[in-house]
């Protein structure tokens, strides 16, 4: 007999993951732009929406150990499962680096601040949340091809992240705008993060699809090497 | 049915006296002593190639091959009608006793054609044990359930020792040695099933076919069996026919799928293999669409 409700507890569960990804992507957005902006308001925002974002990873974790516990799902739908369990906790993290460079604009609102760093940190902010939505639309739309434009979308960030530390660098002759730089250097490396965080996403999609589990990027191979786990 | 014997000669050993006039019988080796062999891969117990079913004009199962490797347990799964029971039935001879059961293809054990007009039926069920969905004791002693089968086949050994190392194979003896006398139909559920797989290993068979063996067990006796079962694969081959696919997933080590095709011209319903495969990959990662509708729960 088709399991007509254990689908649909699924499918919701997809759901909510869903929307954890918008707000994650929403709050990585505002707190980019609370920097970049100058806006208080915006960071206040992305600090105490953390708590929604936090209940709603706190609901899909119950959600996906009843499902273990009750339902015992096998093939494809245990592969779904583990990717909401996954990619529900990457998501968190999303929201909380999110914080974290939200939270940057209270220490640095008062120290000068340097035009290409903020446009960089803009960017990085751009790309990272185009990420997030690109390996959440992988998941809605089953798109191995969205998973695998992943890694290649966070060149950029990891390039522009490891710049920061020179443009920074640059800052050394005035303390106070290097006390700004070094938090920028936080910011940087926070966003840098959610990328990472997002080709994560990717990959457990990935694993969804094709029921390998791969490794797009490996930190500890950085001459490409990816490595295979059966 | 082809009747070559081909291949006989590659497994003396292991058909000893499967085939009637063969005078070796008392040299086949003795189940449960066999000398572990370190393989990366299973030998195969029974090789099975384009095997199909027919009950009169009504074919049951169509072009089924697949292997049976040796200690290990094979789960056959799949919907009502598939064929899985009359596969298993195959195995030892049992569909003979079907009076207009037709047998094509070919079932190989250890080499020997099965199906070959020399082999002796009483000796393949013999070595080829069979547990049922309902546990059928007989109407008899604990002790002579067990002693039926031995001496049947004419055991001259001490038939005591041999009733009570099978009742503690079968996980039953501390339960039941004080009231060897008693008879089986007394036991519980949970427990005449054990006393058949007792009975069953008495014969010192190579094959243990179980047929559903806890459909009819609570899950604590349904627990039991499966340890048992655990236990008795280092010893034997068993071949299990289940509709629980989470016992499939518990104890097996490969996993066959069946299902049914309907034949849209006369709406006839045939068994196939869809996919045979290990365990952990028919219900992580199965390869047929149709293997992943149906462990999935989204047909059947």
């Amino acid at each position: 007999m088709p399991r007509a409700h254990f689908h649909q507890e699924l499918e919701r569960l997809e759901r909510e993951l869903a929307s954890l990804g918008d707000l994650a992507a929403t709050a990585v957005r505002s707190a980019t732009r609370a920097v970049t902006d100058h806006d208080e308001v915006l960071a206040r925002s992305v600090i105490a929406g953390d708590d929604a974002l936090d209940h709603l990873y706190l609901e899909l974790d119950q959600g996906v150990i009843a499902l273990l516990a009750l339902q015992a799902p096998v093939a494809a739908d245990l592969r779904l499962v583990s990717v909401i369990l996954h990619s529900s906790l990457h998501l968190e993290r999303v929201g909380d680096q999110a914080v974290n460079v939200a939270k940057i604009l209270r220490v640095t609102r008062d120290l000068p601040a340097n035009p290409t760093i903020v446009q960089q940190i803009g960017e990085m902010g751009d790309i990272v949340v185009e990420m997030v939505l690109t390996a959440m639309e992988a998941l809605r739309a089953r798109s191995l091809e969205l998973c695998l434009r992943l890694p290649t979308m966070d060149d950029p960030v990891d390039r522009l992240n490891r710049n920061m530390h020179f443009e920074v660098a640059k800052l050394a002759g005035d303390p106070k705008a290097l006390d700004w730089g070094m938090h920028m250097n936080l910011a940087s490396r926070a966003l840098e993060r959610v990328g990472d965080n997002a080709v994560d996403i990717a990959e457990q999609v990935s694993f969804l699809l094709t029921g390998e589990f791969r490794e797009f990027t490996d930190a500890s191979h950085p001459g490409g090497v990816v490595a295979d786990v059966d | 049915m082809s009747g070559s014997g081909e291949g006989m000669e590659l497994t003396q050993e292991r058909v000893d006296g499967l085939v009637v006039g063969d005078d070796h019988h008392a040299s086949r080796p003795v189940v449960g002593h066999r000398e572990r062999v370190e393989r990366a891969e299973p030998a195969a117990v029974f090789d099975i190639a384009d095997l199909s079913v027919s009950y009169g004009d009504f074919r049951a199962l169509r072009d089924v091959s697949l292997s049976i490797r040796e200690h290990e347990i094979t789960a056959l799964i799949g919907p009502s009608g598939c064929g899985k029971t009359t596969f298993l039935r195959c195995l030892n001879r049992m569909n003979d006793l079907i009076e207009d059961a037709r047998i094509e293809g070919q079932v190989r054990y250890h080499g020997v054609d099965l199906y070959d007009p020399r082999v002796d039926p009483v000796e393949v069920r013999r070595r080829i044990g069979m547990v049922f969905q309902k546990p059928n004791p007989f109407p008899k002693s604990i002790y002579d359930n067990v002693a039926f089968g031995p001496r049947i086949a004419g055991f001259d050994g001490d038939l005591e020792e041999l009733v009570e190392r099978s009742l503690r194979r079968a996980a039953l003896w501390d339960e039941v040695k004080d009231k060897l006398k008693e008879s089986g139909l007394a036991l519980s559920g949970g427990q005449q099933q054990r006393l058949c797989i007792a009975r069953a290993i008495a014969t010192r068979p190579d094959v243990i076919l179980m047929d559903e063996p806890c459909s009819a067990l609570d899950p604590i006796a349904t627990q039991r069996i499966e340890d048992l079962m655990q236990e008795l694969i280092e010893d034997y081959t068993i071949i299990i026919v289940t509709h629980n696919m989470q016992q499939a997933a518990r104890v097996s080590d490969r996993t066959a799928f069946f299902t049914v095709e309907v034949d849209e011209a006369n709406g006839q319903r045939t068994g196939v293999v869809v996919e045979v495969a290990q365990t952990h990959a028919i219900f992580t990662n199965p390869s047929d669409e149709r293997t992943e509708a149906y462990v999935t729960g989204r047909f059947g």
